[in-house]
């Protein structure tokens, strides 16, 4: 009798832990994408960050990806429909499938090019700042998109002076070689969300005018690029929809095509 | 079988006693039968006396009774020993009866000249000669003459008495002579001889010296001219053969041009006595800067041992590195401790082409790399899209404009060529001609990478120029593999600068094993023979392969590293390790550090010792690397005290395209040498040499007697190698020559002692050994 009452509880313990964890899982992921293990010379890597929940930073719970999380606004679509271009409109040899890194092992270093979005929400413990300042200044290259505004700039600086505490940000000038690597793109404009279906509005929050930023390593090559009031990632997912205007969606595709091929170039 | 002189003088003695005639008689001379009758009648007689004895004396020993104690093969074996003896005995008589005789040359007396040669260079100076070790060597010699050579042969020969160092003087007398000029060439004098007095009946050659030449042998010329007249040189030897305390530094071998920056390697062979097993301490040093030191163990004594030495070439310029062993306690020599060689360090930068076709992480990872060397500059052109190219670290924008180069002069500007992930179809077909024309004529460095469009994966293995490639690349499909590879090095690249990442080699080999896996490799196939491989990497699951392989070819090199996935060295290494970046750039300074200009000056040797004499020769191509024998070359010579003088050099007729010219170096010091090379109004191109004219080193080095040089002199041309103790049978010995004026002499064989002895004593062996054993 005792035998079957420690069975019992010990098969309803472990459904509730399967349970919890299957439910962390699908939480995770939103729908499941088909995967691939096709190994190829680049793999489109998104980071992973924690986010402090509320925007006057700091307090609130650490969710680390419980319930989708910031980082992983607009996937894994726009990541799957801009690898679609990636390896239609040029010769990189692009994994077909996404993928999720992140700061708490090495296995980044495998993947020298990175894409983070609404990184005002994101911050650092000491370990992944360090890991994130080793790997941009070993040759690593991080892409942020998608925060608007200066609230949402000034948590990213804090986010992003835990890294680099010191290195200036600088505007991106139309002579920089990270615009004519691949497309020459002097004629850039504001790239919106989804949103714009909607309001007509280019921008969010009072982030009217796109800021074309970049931190540089000693070298001057650019190792940070930041898209600031634009939302680059929401033009690649919504590439497909016929509400949502073609020349956002080529602009969005021709900068990320373009930085792609810088971070591979220099 | 070592003999002392005392042994040698004491043979000699007991020698002419037995057999009449001094062994040099035997040695020269050749061997007649006087009689009548050929010699072939005798070896008949002797037979047939042999057989008729052997018969005789069988069939006695069929009718003998058996002796008590003695079995019938003991008494065989005595009758063949009686046998024996009596048989000797007649063929003895037998031979003395056809006269038996030798007959040698002997100089006539009173009318030849014997040429005695003395060294007086500087190493005669040294005092560890004569009998008490310690005089000087010229003294010594001259002692020799002074104390009954030359009187001797004056008894029956003119003397003629020349000084030899540079050259060849005539010495009036023997005493004035001083031991101050500073080199030796003994084969230069000798030919000099040789010719000179060629109108005079010399019959023979002495020469007094310690052997120390500074040509480095007797070369074949003087030899053969000495042979032509017959004269046989007597070599007297003077000085230590063998020093008892000293550390000597035989050579050092060190590229003479060297790019900025660069890791540069020495072997360095030395040589030492007395201190077997000790430590020293070797350093390379330019003027009071230490580049490099060593501290090795020293061998065996007497064994050339070689040490390698790497050092930093440091900034464009001349480099004087002098290479020194800091001298031991006791040492005898402390001058030949150092030897100094000139490398000419150039700040040109070096430009590579590299060829990618597809966006990939090594193309980022090698182009940093390079960035930061500022002796290499990678101009890139890479396939960004089907229909676009990106290019990298062009000088001008008509550069790489309309895609690879297809016309010579266009290729053959860049230093070295990479070629990453292209499919050789990429290339036009005259364009992969050019490609093989690039390394065997242009001389310049190929390097492949491994990638999803290289080698076999990439149709190089069918391609024409598949001969290019260090390996045979693997007949198969699907090459390149996207798996992790672990390095290791082999023995050739423990060796190599290209693979020295610390300086350290024990440290080195095993940094090598530490090293992240690569991201990927290809299998390059098996390395040609003639080909170095210098890493292998094993993936997992797979036996090991080549990695990074090498070649001469033609005029240039060539070479696979068959990965695409080294990067993961940076990314993965720790922040700021120099291991990717330092790897890449020495491997591709190999590609193209020994890429020839259009201009190429040369001398045979960047250290003049004494004399100052050079001869300079140029290479002169054009831009499209063809010779060009219509080309005028002038060199800009500079030397010390910024003395300034042009020289011309003229077309060789025997190689179209090179040029040459003589020139003496006036004073000791640095010289540099600015050829250039000009066609019409146009410049072809140019190239800076420097050498050095050191006056008074080389009598430093070798300062032992050279016993082997001059007993190989004198056996090479029929003379005899004397010491100091065996000289008074040098006059009467001399005189067995066939030069100068000299007849044969007969010299009777059967009156010898050793005759009578023989004779006597196997009469009286058979006799005894018959009636011991009862046999009579």
């Amino acid at each position: 009798m005792k035998v079957w009452k420690a069975l019992t509880y010990a098969a309803i313990t472990t459904v509730c832990c399967t349970g919890l964890y299957a439910f962390q899982r699908t939480a995770d992921w939103g729908y499941q994408p088909e995967t691939s293990n096709v190994k190829a010379e680049f793999a489109w890597s998104r980071l992973r960050y924690n986010s402090n929940m509320g925007s006057y930073g700091g307090y609130g719970g650490y969710g680390y990806g419980r319930g989708g999380g910031n980082w992983s606004r607009d996937y894994p679509k726009a990541d799957r429909q801009f690898l679609i271009a990636l390896n239609r409109l040029t010769r990189v040899n692009g994994r077909p499938t996404e993928q999720v890194v992140n700061l708490d092992t090495d296995e980044i270093f495998n993947y020298p090019w990175v894409y983070a979005v609404m990184v005002q929400t994101w911050s650092f413990t000491d370990d992944q700042a360090k890991r994130l300042r080793e790997y941009l200044l070993k040759g690593g290259f991080l892409m942020v998109d998608d925060f608007h505004g200066t609230q949402d700039w000034e948590n990213f600086m804090v986010g992003m002076r835990q890294v680099f505490p010191d290195r200036p940000v600088e505007d991106l000038t139309d002579k920089d070689e990270i615009f004519h690597v691949l497309y020459d793109m002097d004629d850039r404009f504001q790239v919106p969300g989804e949103q714009y279906i909607r309001t007509g509005r280019t921008y969010e929050k009072d982030g009217y005018v796109a800021k074309w930023r970049g931190i540089r390593d000693d070298h001057g090559r650019i190792v940070v690029a930041i898209c600031h009031n634009m939302h680059l990632g929401d033009a690649w997912e919504w590439a497909d929809d016929p509400e949502y205007p073609e020349q956002f969606a080529s602009m969005a595709f021709r900068v990320g095509l373009n930085y792609i091929v810088y971070g591979m170039t220099h | 079988m070592v003999v002392t002189t005392g042994q040698a003088g004491c043979f000699g003695c007991m020698f002419e006693l037995l057999f009449k005639y001094p062994i040099t008689v035997f040695t020269k001379g050749k061997f007649v039968l006087l009689g009548a009758w050929s010699a072939w009648i005798l070896v008949v007689l002797i037979v047939a006396a042999l057989a008729g004895l052997g018969w005789l004396i069988w069939s006695r020993l069929q009718r003998l009774e058996p002796v008590k104690d003695v079995t019938p093969q003991m008494q065989q074996r005595r009758a063949v020993a009686i046998w024996g003896m009596q048989s000797a005995l007649i063929a003895l008589v037998l031979l003395l009866l056809w006269q038996p005789a030798i007959v040698v040359a002997e100089l006539k007396s009173q009318q030849n000249i014997i040429a005695v040669l003395v060294d007086d260079s500087r190493s005669m100076a040294i005092a560890d000669s004569g009998s008490d070790g310690k005089t000087q060597r010229e003294a010594s010699a001259l002692a020799a003459l002074q104390g009954g050579v030359l009187a001797g042969l004056q008894k029956r020969f003119q003397t003629r008495v020349y000084r030899l160092d540079g050259g060849l003087n005539r010495a009036e007398k023997t005493d004035g002579l001083q031991p101050s000029a500073a080199a030796t060439h003994i084969s230069a004098g000798l030919k000099q001889l040789a010719t000179e007095t060629g109108d005079l009946p010399v019959g023979a050659v002495v020469l007094l010296s310690d052997g120390a030449e500074n040509s480095g042998g007797i070369d074949l010329d003087a030899i053969t001219a000495l042979r032509n007249r017959r004269l046989p040189v007597h070599t007297i030897g003077f000085g230590k053969e063998q020093a008892a305390r000293d550390v000597e530094m035989e050579d050092v071998s060190v590229a003479p041009r060297a790019m900025a920056d660069s890791r540069m390697r020495a072997t360095v062979s030395l040589r030492q006595y007395g201190y077997a097993g000790s430590k020293a301490t070797l350093t390379a040093k330019d003027g009071d800067k230490v580049l490099a030191s060593k501290d090795i163990t020293l061998a065996a004594d007497g064994q050339v041992q070689a040490e390698t030495v790497f050092f930093n070439a440091g900034a464009a310029g001349v480099r004087r590195v002098t290479f020194s062993l800091v001298p031991l306690n006791g040492e005898e020599n402390a001058a030949n401790n150092a030897i100094v060689k000139l490398v000419s360090v150039s700040g040109d930068r070096r430009r590579i082409l590299y060829v990618e076709g597809e966006p990939r992480w090594e193309y980022k990872f090698i182009r940093r790399a390079a960035d930061d060397d500022k002796e290499l500059q990678i101009v890139s052109m890479l396939r960004t899209t089907e229909n676009k190219i990106y290019r990298q670290g062009i000088s001008d924008p008509s550069e790489l404009a309309d895609g690879f180069p297809d016309k010579a002069e266009d290729l053959f500007r860049y230093d070295g060529i990479i070629i990453g992930s292209v499919e050789a179809g990429y290339f036009t077909p005259r364009q992969q001609e050019l490609l093989r024309e690039y390394v065997d004529t242009r001389g310049g460095g190929l390097l492949f990478l491994g990638g999803r469009f290289s080698l076999a994966d990439g149709g190089w293995g069918a391609s024409s120029i598949t001969e290019l490639l260090p390996t045979f690349l693997p007949n198969a499909k699907d090459t390149f593999h996207r798996d992790p590879a672990i390095t290791q090095l082999t023995a050739a690249g423990a060796d190599s600068p290209v693979m020295r990442l610390i300086d350290d080699p024990a440290k080195n080999v095993e940094r090598w094993k530490t090293l992240p896996y690569l991201m990927d490799y290809e299998d390059p196939g098996n390395p040609k023979p003639g080909a170095t491989v210098l890493a292998e990497m094993t993936p997992q699951g797979r036996a090991k392969m080549p990695l990074l392989i090498t070649q001469s070819y033609g005029r240039g090199r060539t070479a696979i590293m068959a990965t695409s996935g080294s990067w993961r060295w940076q990314m993965s290494g720790a922040l700021g390790d120099p291991t990717h970046d330092l790897f890449w750039q020495q491997l591709l300074r190999w590609v193209v550090a020994d890429s020839p200009g259009t201009v190429v000056a040369s001398i045979p040797e960047a250290q003049l010792m004494d004399g100052g004499h050079v001869k300079l020769t140029a290479t002169v191509r054009d831009k499209a690397f063809v010779s060009a024998p219509d080309a005028r070359v002038a060199a800009h010579m500079i030397g010390p005290d910024n003395s300034s003088a042009m020289v011309d050099l003229t077309p060789v007729p025997s190689t179209p395209g090179t040029f040459a010219a003589d020139w003496t170096a006036g004073k000791p010091g640095s010289y540099v040498a600015e050829v250039t090379a000009g066609r019409g109004s146009d410049e072809l191109g140019r190239d800076v040499l420097t050498f050095e004219r050191q006056d008074g080193v080389a009598e430093n080095f070798h300062t032992e007697q050279n016993r082997e040089l001059l007993e190989k002199l004198s056996s090479e041309t029929g003379g005899r190698y004397w010491s100091a103790d065996q000289l008074d049978k040098l006059p009467s010995e001399i005189s067995y020559s066939e030069a100068g004026i000299s007849v044969r002499n007969t010299k009777e064989l059967w009156n010898m002692p050793i005759v009578f002895l023989l004779l006597f004593g196997l009469m009286a062996g058979e006799w005894l050994t018959r009636r011991k054993w009862g046999l009579i």
